[in-house]
């Protein structure tokens, strides 16, 4: 469904992706993870056309992009990072002008906006807006014309928790009907929660990827912490997942009784991240 | 080929926010009111010319200052990238924007005809010149748009250009020569003259004929540069 190949891209002669790899199946939601800086708006931008690599090829739909931008771009819809729409005009206002440009009927709008909360709001200014009715109404305007295929550039920066959720939502609702999802974030915790497949970025480099469970369970420590009791303490201990010996620790404290809790050492994406690069996400 | 439905869609875009906009609607209403106190507030003021003076500013002002603050606004604000992710194309978005101004200054100039009552010689002429210089006041106005980075520059980049084709025109009769030849290069001191003889039958329908020619081969020349620009600056920053 996406395919790069070796995508390369410089501004002012420093490098904002080198030679990057990777390919979306269809109906996947895809993760490209990543801090502030590490090329994922590049990316999207390369995806969509909107720059032009130094070398490599960027193919949606078995096209390549700057060859056939215009039948790709009628099958896309593009969430960007900043919210751009028109401010002096209302949230329904912004949305059939986007379904005339698109030559769509208005019959999906009050859908959306009921989907999203926002049916009650559709009358009132963008400007008058909360960032996170904002995103709501961004993402709207990207499903408009019913794509195949959705990019979404930090969906949910600087959203509280609940629009997020929503957000969530909605993006779990349109993939299990179908629709493929490229979204970038910095924030491990959504990409986990929606991502079949993460990709990490880190200056310009994919660096890993693979299924979040994959990569946690080769990152891991092999190991537990079991939680007991001792005389009158609590007492928190390591043990090795691998051996008799860990095995034989549980199971005695388990028969005497003096079990308290046994915790997973699984790393987090953001964990795995720091491992690999040695910078934190945000 | 420009898709009509999609300039229709930016043409009533731009209705739906140009209403709401305040800096753009003092750019329309400031004609009117000079005309206004040309007309009724200045003593000695010879029949014609403050609707002379009226309908230059508006085309001038209005059909530069539109276009580029319609253009910058967009790039500013970014609403252009996803417009250029849509189906439409940056020629559907400009003719739409272009339109608009087109058509918004005829109904503004009718209006001043009328709050005026003046007697019209040649009504047919006056439109056409008001069309034709219009149509290169707002290719002169998407030039600046596209080459200001946002709406403040629009004024810095602009202010020069409307200056010179604002004033020139009208201290060219009392300053003659450098003056007078540096106007004679500027379609806004034609179309001045259009008006004047238009207004007050001085000159003949030959002097007017190529005043006209030399607007319309202005407004192509500017046409021309205007995809050079555009050329080399897309519609993006």
């Amino acid at each position: 469904m996406i395919e790069i190949n070796n995508l390369t891209k410089s501004y002012n002669g420093i490098r904002a992706l080198r030679e990057i790899n990777l390919r979306v199946e269809p109906g996947e939601i895809f993760g490209l993870l990543g801090p502030n800086g590490a090329g994922k708006t590049t990316t999207i931008r390369l995806l969509t056309g909107q720059l032009r690599p130094d070398t490599g090829q960027a193919r949606i739909f078995d096209r390549d992009v700057f060859m056939d931008k215009e039948e790709i771009l009628k099958n896309l819809g593009v969430v960007p990072e900043e919210a751009n729409l028109y401010e002096r005009l209302t949230i329904l206002q912004n949305l059939k002008f986007f379904c005339r440009l698109y030559q769509v009927d208005y019959t999906r709008i009050p859908e959306y906006l009921e989907m999203v909360g926002l049916l009650q709001e559709q009358d009132r200014q963008v400007k008058n807006l909360s960032r996170g009715m904002k995103q709501k109404v961004l993402l709207i305007r990207a499903l408009l014309h019913d794509p195949e295929v959705l990019f979404l550039d930090e969906p949910t920066s600087g959203l509280d928790p609940g629009s997020a959720s929503v957000i969530h939502r909605i993006l779990q609702d349109l993939n299990r009907e179908g629709m493929t999802v490229l979204l970038t974030s910095h924030n491990m915790e959504e990409v986990d929660k929606l991502c079949h497949r993460v990709a990490f970025l880190n200056q310009g480099q994919l660096v890993e990827q693979g299924i979040p469970r994959d990569l946690k369970l080769r990152h891991s420590r092999q190991q537990i912490r079991v939680v007991f009791q001792e005389q009158e303490e609590v007492i928190e201990e390591l043990l090795d997942l691998k051996g008799k010996e860990s095995a034989e620790i549980i199971a005695s404290l388990i028969a005497e009784g003096r079990l308290k809790a046994i915790h997973s050492q699984e790393p987090t994406l953001a964990d795995i991240f720091v491992e690999i690069t040695g910078r934190e996400l945000d | 080929m420009p898709k009509f439905a999609r300039i229709t869609a930016v043409f009533l875009k731009e209705i739906q926010d140009i209403r709401k906009n305040p800096n753009i609607l003092v750019m329309y209403a400031l004609p009117v009111l000079l005309t206004l106190l040309w007309n009724n507030i200045m003593p000695g003021m010879p029949p014609g010319m403050a609707l002379s003076f009226g309908l230059l500013f508006l085309v001038v002002m209005v059909g530069m200052y539109v276009p580029s603050m319609m253009i910058a606004e967009e790039k500013e604000k970014k609403t252009i990238e996803v417009l250029l992710l849509s189906p439409a194309t940056p020629a559907e978005v400009i003719i739409g924007k272009g339109l608009l101004t087109l058509l918004s200054i005829i109904m503004v100039a009718i209006f001043l005809v009328l709050i005026t009552g003046n007697q019209l010689q040649g009504l047919l002429t006056i439109l056409l010149a008001t069309v034709l210089t219009s149509i290169f006041a707002i290719f002169v106005g998407m030039i600046v748009g596209l080459l200001a980075k946002n709406q403040m520059s629009t004024g810095v980049v602009g202010m020069p250009v409307y200056l010179l084709l604002l004033i020139i025109p009208q201290v060219a009769e009392m300053a003659p020569g450098a003056v007078q030849t540096l106007a004679g290069f500027l379609p806004t001191y034609h179309y001045l003259l259009i008006l004047d003889s238009s207004l007050t039958a001085a000159a003949g329908q030959a002097r007017s004929l190529y005043n006209l020619s030399f607007i319309a081969f202005s407004s192509f020349i500017v046409f021309l540069l205007l995809l050079y620009i555009y050329k080399i600056k897309g519609l993006k920053n």
